[in-house]
């Protein structure tokens, strides 16, 4: 099968896992500009930022070829459960017929998922299948780690753009990698490369962390949250993001009552102010503030589409954990009409504030007692 | 002790059942003024700017309620009244982005938890313990409030179903005095013997029961001589009746309820055409609305979505109502006349 997904994050997991079950991947190219004009034009105009970029890129892959695609069917009672509908109703209105496999929580609709992968499985062994999934989670949890180390690196980069581009290699490499082996070896090299990028030595007290928070795609996709991780490094701050595909994965697939991921510690956080799950992120948005506040962050970064349902009762209650906190946090809304041009200065005096903040933090204090804050520069 | 009511949102729905419940245990209630200027400056003053507007009106109600005095202030936090399905993000955060931006306001605040099966809201009494609790009510008595609220809400409902827009069937339903529903229907029938068309209007309770909010949408059509049928007057049943026949429905309750209206009105052949009113960015609705305009060329029934926030201007909004009304119209002497020739 021509098989396709939506784009988010690093895209080669999805990639590689449906090669290894055997389909022909038509990669979604990246989206761009006229990705996003193309979702605009056929999405309802108050549909969810996510919605029309994803319908864009589906338009441009089944230009591509694809016959199927496959996709999630999202976090949680928001619209993002309604996308597929929608997407499908309007591709078939402009006269594509293309077959959708939608995969929610392999828990929550065990009967489904297993269809689900029955189809998809086609006629690769279980046991080829079992493999690749493993080989899978073995690969996001790498990935991970080494971007980790990318959002903090480049923030003291010598040379602009050489951590990015050494990222964009090890992504390659990854995705040339077939086996635990490869990865293992792709992995140490990726290490190492970054090790080796030259950087600016900044004191201790210069350096400020930068939390990024908010709705997963936006959060997830820098192609249409205008790269905010690359511009908060570029302007010297270390960035963490809430959200990172192998804790995503983790939290969906594992039960209920042996979940003690990340991702349910922080909604413990969020229980305060938002005591129930409300759909989307918002629960996990608002705990992870909390978490990056407690974890004495500087500043946090909320991004969120624009009308997004969950996310404006997060940003309604902002304000609050900002003061109860004593951690700045600046909320970008994003859609097709936001563009760097009329956010730089925002984000630039964000990062010029939570600099501010710090500096007086500290000075207030006679010792730098920072020990407990670790650095990913400087740590393995 | 006067508990404020917020005249917004689904007291809409729910008034008639909140007015009933509270009378009989003898609490003094207090309902916000209908929405006006004032409320929403107010609302829009203390949202977030993309907020939706009945969300911002909301607010603007409970800052009224603490203006005039109430000492608590009903706020109650919608999760579910369908299995498996839920309210839209906003209600199920409603209470916690009041109570984070009025901190003051957390203490006299009560706010259920609304989760249960069925929209009847008395099926539950865990929901109404909170009330034993603050003003000293015996259990029994709490059963028996509820028991009344349930029969006047049942009546107003019946109401609603026999073509008494919201606002008919809430006052009727709580002074029902002599008049039979019998009676109440023939009167009805009477009242719209020939309507030239008839207009399926899409919309949440809050939004086109508001006259401000929706600038007066309901009597605008009226006054032109046009009979509106809306979610609320058709049989549950047939609603879900409809959605049954759908792949894969919202998340929402009453978006829900909207969509399988949406899709009733396309095979009623009694209804001439649909007007979706929905709040500028309103998620739900731009979901539902997609999908049911969609459609509209395949049932050849007219949809018209007319957005509303809190800068809609009047002439615009009467104009384009006029206009389709218009259209309507002519398109079904056209018909006639095709019959005859
Ligand atoms: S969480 Fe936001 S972006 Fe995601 S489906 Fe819901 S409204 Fe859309
Ligand atoms: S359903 Fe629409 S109008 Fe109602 S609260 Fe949600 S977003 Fe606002």
């Amino acid at each position: 099968m021509k098989v396709t997904f939506p784009y988010m994050g690093t895209t080669v997991v999805y990639k590689k896992l449906l090669e290894m079950l055997g389909h022909d991947v038509i990669l979604p190219p990246k989206p761009t500009r006229t990705t996003i004009n193309l979702g605009v034009k056929y999405s309802p105009e108050f549909a969810c930022f996510p919605l029309k970029v994803i319908m864009g890129s589906y338009f441009e892959a089944i230009q591509k070829g694809a016959e199927v695609i496959v996709t999630s069917g999202g976090n949680g009672p928001c619209r993002a459960g309604f996308y597929e509908r929608v997407h499908q109703r309007i591709l078939e209105s402009e006269g594509y017929d293309v077959d959708f496999i939608v995969f929610d929580s392999m828990f929550r609709d065990p009967k489904t998922f297993f269809r689900n992968i029955k189809k998809l499985r086609d006629r690769t062994p279980w046991i080829q299948v079992m493999k690749s999934l493993l080989l899978i989670y073995d690969m996001i949890g790498k990935l991970d780690n080494l971007e980790k180390k990318v959002q903090c690196i480049r923030a003291y980069e010598k040379n602009r753009g050489e951590t990015s581009r050494i990222w964009e290699k090890i992504q390659y490499d990854f995705d040339q990698a077939f086996s635990f082996a490869s990865m293992k070896k792709a992995f140490k090299l990726g290490k190492e490369k970054l090790n080796s990028v030259p950087i600016h030595h900044i004191e201790e007290e210069e350096q400020i962390r930068i939390g990024i928070v908010g709705e997963i795609y936006v959060v997830m996709e820098d192609s249409i949250n205008m790269k905010m991780e690359q511009v908060l490094n570029s302007l010297g701050a270390e960035v963490e993001r809430s959200q990172y595909l192998s804790q995503w994965v983790t939290y969906n697939m594992l039960p209920k009552w042996m979940n003690w991921t990340h991702e349910n510690a922080v909604l413990k956080k969020g229980e305060p102010y938002i005591p129930i799950l409300i759909g989307g992120h918002a629960k996990q948005s608002v705990g992870q503030i909390v978490d990056y506040g407690q974890r004495k962050f500087d500043g946090v970064v909320h991004l969120m589409p624009f009308g997004c349902l969950p996310e404006l009762v997060s940003q309604s209650i902002i304000p609050k954990i900002s003061e109860d906190y004593n951690i700045p946090v600046l909320t970008i809304s994003l859609d097709e009409q936001t563009g760097i041009a009329n956010n730089q200065t925002r984000i630039e005096a964000f990062v010029d504030l939570v600099r501010g903040k710090r500096k007086q933090r500290l000075n207030g204090k006679t010792k730098l007692s920072r020990n407990k804050r670790e650095h990913c520069c400087s740590s393995s | 002790m006067k508990i404020g009511i917020p005249q917004a949102l689904l007291y809409h729905y729910y008034y008639p059942f909140w007015k009933t419940y509270f009378d009989s245990l003898e609490i003094e209630t207090i309902i916000s003024s209908p929405t006006n200027k004032r409320i929403m400056d107010q609302g829009v003053k203390y949202s977030v700017p993309e907020m939706c507007v009945p969300i911002k009106v909301y607010l603007g109600h409970v800052l009224e309620l603490v203006d005039k005095g109430a000492d608590y202030i009903f706020v109650p936090r919608f999760v579910s009244i369908q299995k498996g399905q839920f309210f839209c993000p906003k209600f199920m955060g409603l209470p916690d982005i009041i109570r984070h931006s009025f901190p003051e306001m957390e203490p006299i605040m009560i706010s259920p938890y609304i989760e249960s099966t069925t929209d009847d809201l008395a099926t539950s009494i865990k929901q109404y313990q909170v009330f034993e609790e603050k003003f000293g009510i015996s259990r029994r008595d709490n059963r028996k409030a509820l028991k009344n609220a349930e029969s006047v809400w049942k009546s107003f409902r019946e109401y609603s179903l026999r073509g008494y827009d919201i606002s008919e069937a809430a006052a009727l339903s709580m002074n029902d005095g002599h008049k039979t529903l019998k009676q109440r229907k023939s009167e009805v029938k009477e009242r719209f013997e020939t309507p030239e068309v008839t207009i399926g209007v899409l919309g949440y309770v809050y939004n086109i029961y508001d006259s401000v909010i929706s600038l007066d949408i309901l009597n605008r059509l009226k006054e032109m001589g046009v009979k509106v049928r809306t979610f609320e007057m058709i049989d549950d049943d047939v609603l879900k009746e409809q959605l049954s026949s759908i792949p894969k429905t919202l998340f929402w309750t009453f978006s829900d309820k909207l969509f399988a209206a949406g899709n009733h009105f396309y095979h009623d052949s009694e209804i001439d055409g649909i007007i979706h009113v929905t709040a500028f960015g309103c998620g739900p609705d731009s979901m539902l609305g997609k999908l049911l305009e969609l459609d509209s060329t395949k049932h050849e029934k007219p949809f018209m979505t007319l957005r509303i926030d809190e800068h809609s201007g009047e002439n615009h909004l009467q104009t384009r109502v006029e206009a389709f009304v218009d259209m309507l119209k002519r398109k079904k002497r056209k018909v006639k006349r095709g019959a005859l020739a």
